[in-house]
């Protein structure tokens, strides 16, 4: 799946009176982009391939088609992204990250693939992939890095979360440790930052939240104080920010609402502006969502507001869980 | 991310056939230059060469971070000097070096932003054994390495894999040079990340390097003492800067240095109190200033100082000693301010938040149910509230029905 930007830009058309979801030339976007071999861009973002397949697939999920691509060529192309040491590259030959394996896993959860992992993966299977994860817990203070060179990130702590509960093996790590990394990086504010003193970010938010959620651990979190912090991510327009005083961006449609969700308060902003803003960031013609009206379309943002409209109970879209 | 913020292109662009072409041959050079250092490192050829080939690589996409790693095996398994045969022998070379680096920068107080062919006129050359790992000093390879960054950072100041590698680099300078050579080079990282957040002052990336590389010069391993009060400083000079009082990031950071800074000042109840009366006195001095109480980080900032005064239980507090009395007097005045503050400024919905939450923790701390007048006075600012701010509806709803109303 590339990440190459266009060819749409969103609200490029002019829009019906009614905003409507482009159901057809979304999936049509989708399926068209590991055809783009013949753009530059293509190439140069080759690390995020298995990201860009993962956020692909979901969004075909979302759409109700979630056999729009072959389920073998995934399959095939999430294992040759598989590095000796049982982690997951960007893209065949690139070296393993947390960020990556996590991705991995979650195409493989959806389309039914962990026996052609046991199968057909690395030695080990799942517990292969499982002992990559767990060998990169910092045993000290409970914390995630995102690979062998050791760049510690909340982010990383939802990645393994995310790829150990979905293996059913979450018994290998030390989740209490990790759940009290993640207090030490709770601010005053409510929210979390990428370490202990660092700002709040809704990304870091929905990472910690997320990671929480899975841990059964969301009693830590001060509710109220983060709701308000992120209601008032909202902005005029209706999109999302994801720290005081930015620019909104459909990515945080995901990143933030699916947060108020998982804490109970995603009635404390405004759906319908929320899905209008979404709606507007499309190319209803030839598919894709962007960051902003405007804005050339990509994948990331194609699954993000769809996920953010699913959250929203958008007709046409299937339910989503919001972690 | 993907296209973050990249507006539309004017037309739908169809390539003519000479763009097609040209696109075509920069796929080829690209992976081209890709397959070149696969090769060369399947043949484990750890050297300068290949060093110098990432570089254009990453020049070209910084994001590959297989290629990044690529450069750090480079290092340390082939360029790097062993570090039982380097310290004296780099010690020596270095104090040239630095002072030559001193001298530099004093004369134009700049990095280089040498933009074209860093890496390959900044990299020692060394003709005699470029298979062995003796190719220059470990720290010439380390500055020519930070140097060669430095451009592509200010051009992808939001890329993780740069910060990320940086500190890398910086963390194997602990490891294989003397501690005040490798102090020298940590210093030097506060003067880029503080050109790093004049150029975008709510840079994430480079206010979480400014803490790490101000914890590393505060570290004893490099001999180092307490930076806090230059710190809190430099919180000081970027709210009165650029993106002034709405910088959030700045306002944070100054938030979680407070704790430390009262701690070594050994600051007394009184020494507190003081310090508590002239942070309110600049956040409301800043409120009253332009559009500034319409901004939601000086808010932030407001509710963390009013959090030391209500809520005192496992927190950092600035005034920990304070009596249920003095925290009743704080938020007496902080109301009384609040209200003068409506004049003037009547559509501004975080005052009438304000005055709701912190009537409420007056009653709290005075373990009381509220009075009359303070039920009125929150009915009339919840309505207030619903009335500017209908999208968070759903918040005013709950705030009204919760346990504390």
């Amino acid at each position: 799946m590339s990440l190459v930007s266009g060819p749409g830009r969103a609200g490029g058309n002019a829009l019906p009176d009614e905003l409507q979801l482009a159901i057809e030339p979304h999936v049509k976007y989708i399926q068209s982009l590991d055809t783009r071999k013949d753009e530059l861009e293509y190439w140069l973002t080759e690390h995020l391939r298995l990201n860009g397949l993962y956020w692909g697939l979901n969004a075909l999920h979302l759409l109700n088609r979630p056999d729009a691509l072959p389920r073998k060529e995934t399959i095939d192309f999430v294992l040759s992204c598989q590095a000796d040491n049982g982690g997951f590259g960007a893209a065949p030959g690139h070296d393993a990250h947390l960020l990556y394996t996590a991705s991995a896993v979650q195409i493989l959860a959806m389309v039914d693939g962990f026996g052609e992992l046991e199968k057909r993966g690395k030695e080990g299977g799942a517990m292969a992939v499982g002992k990559y994860i767990t060998d990169l817990q910092n045993r000290e203070t409970g914390t995630f890095a995102g690979d062998q060179w050791g760049e510690e990130d909340t982010r990383f702590i939802c990645c393994a979360f995310i790829g150990l509960s979905l293996l059913k093996l979450m018994n290998l790590v030390d989740v209490g440790k990790a759940v009290g990394y993640i207090i030490s990086c709770a601010n005053f504010d409510g929210g979390y930052g990428v370490a202990p003193g660092a700002e709040s970010h809704s990304g870091q938010i929905f990472a910690c939240c997320a990671a929480l959620t899975i841990a059964r651990r969301l009693d830590t979190v001060d509710k109220d104080k983060l709701g308000m912090w992120l209601s008032e991510r909202q902005t005029e327009g209706g999109g999302l920010n994801g720290r005081p005083e930015k620019l909104e961006d459909v990515c945080y449609s995901w990143w933030v609402a699916s947060s108020l969700s998982m804490i109970g308060r995603l009635h404390w902003i405004d759906g319908g502006k929320l899905s209008k803003f979404i709606l507007n960031c499309q190319d209803s013609e030839r598919g894709g969502l962007a960051d902003r009206p405007g804005d050339m379309v990509d994948v990331f943002h194609t699954n993000f507001g769809l996920a953010g409209l699913a959250l929203l109970e958008f007709d046409g879209l299937e339910e989503v869980d919001a972690a | 991310m993907a296209s973050h913020g990249v507006p539309r292109v004017a037309e739908t662009t169809q390539r003519t056939e000479a763009q097609r072409l040209e696109e075509e041959r920069q796929i080829r050079e690209y992976r081209d230059l890709e397959d070149l250092i696969t090769t060369k490192i399947a043949e484990r050829q750890y050297t300068l060469e290949v060093l110098e080939l990432t570089s254009k690589l990453l020049k070209k996409n910084p994001e590959y971070y297989t290629i990044w790693n690529v450069r750090r095996r480079l290092l340390i398994y082939g360029l790097f000097s062993k570090p039982s045969v380097s310290s004296s022998h780099s010690t020596e070379s270095l104090n040239t070096s630095l002072i030559d680096t001193t001298k530099a920068s004093s004369e134009n107080s700049s990095f280089s932003t040498t933009t074209s062919s860093a890496a390959s006129t900044t990299i020692p050359q060394n003709p005699v054994s470029p298979n062995h790992g003796r190719n220059g000093t470990t720290l010439d390879l380390i500055k020519a390495d930070l140097e060669f960054m430095f451009p592509i950072m200010m051009k992808y100041p939001k890329c993780y894999w740069l910060w990320n590698y940086r500190l890398w680099l910086l963390q194997e300078a602990n490891e294989r040079l003397e501690p005040e050579v490798a102090r020298e080079l940590w210093k030097r990282e506060l003067t880029l990340v503080g050109k790093m957040l004049v150029k975008d002052s709510r840079n994430f990336h480079g206010w979480g390097y400014r803490g790490r590389v101000v914890s590393e010069l505060e570290s004893p391993r490099l001999g180092g003492q307490s930076m806090v009060e230059s710190e809190f400083e430099y919180t000081t000079k970027m709210i009165h800067g650029d993106k002034g009082l709405s910088n959030f990031s700045a306002w944070h950071r100054r938030s979680k240095l407070i704790p430390r800074l009262l701690g070594e000042r050994s600051a007394n109840d009184e020494a507190r109190r003081q310090f508590l009366d002239d942070e309110f006195e600049l956040i409301i001095a800043a409120m009253y200033t332009d559009s500034y109480p319409y901004q939601q980080s000086a808010w932030f900032y407001y509710q963390f100082l009013m959090t030391t005064v209500t809520e005192y239980v496992g927190h950092a507090t600035i005034t920990p000693n304070f009596t249920p009395e003095d925290r009743a007097e704080y938020v007496t005045r902080q109301l009384v301010i609040l209200k003068d503050m409506l004049d003037g400024a009547e559509d501004c919905k975080w005052i009438y938040n304000a005055l709701i939450d912190y009537t409420m923790a007056l009653c709290r701390i005075e373990e009381r149910a509220p009075e009359l007048d303070e039920r009125q006075d929150c009915t009339a600012w919840l309505a207030e509230l619903r009335k500017l701010d209908p999208d968070r509806s759903g918040r005013w709803g709950d705030l009204e029905n919760s346990p504390r109303q």
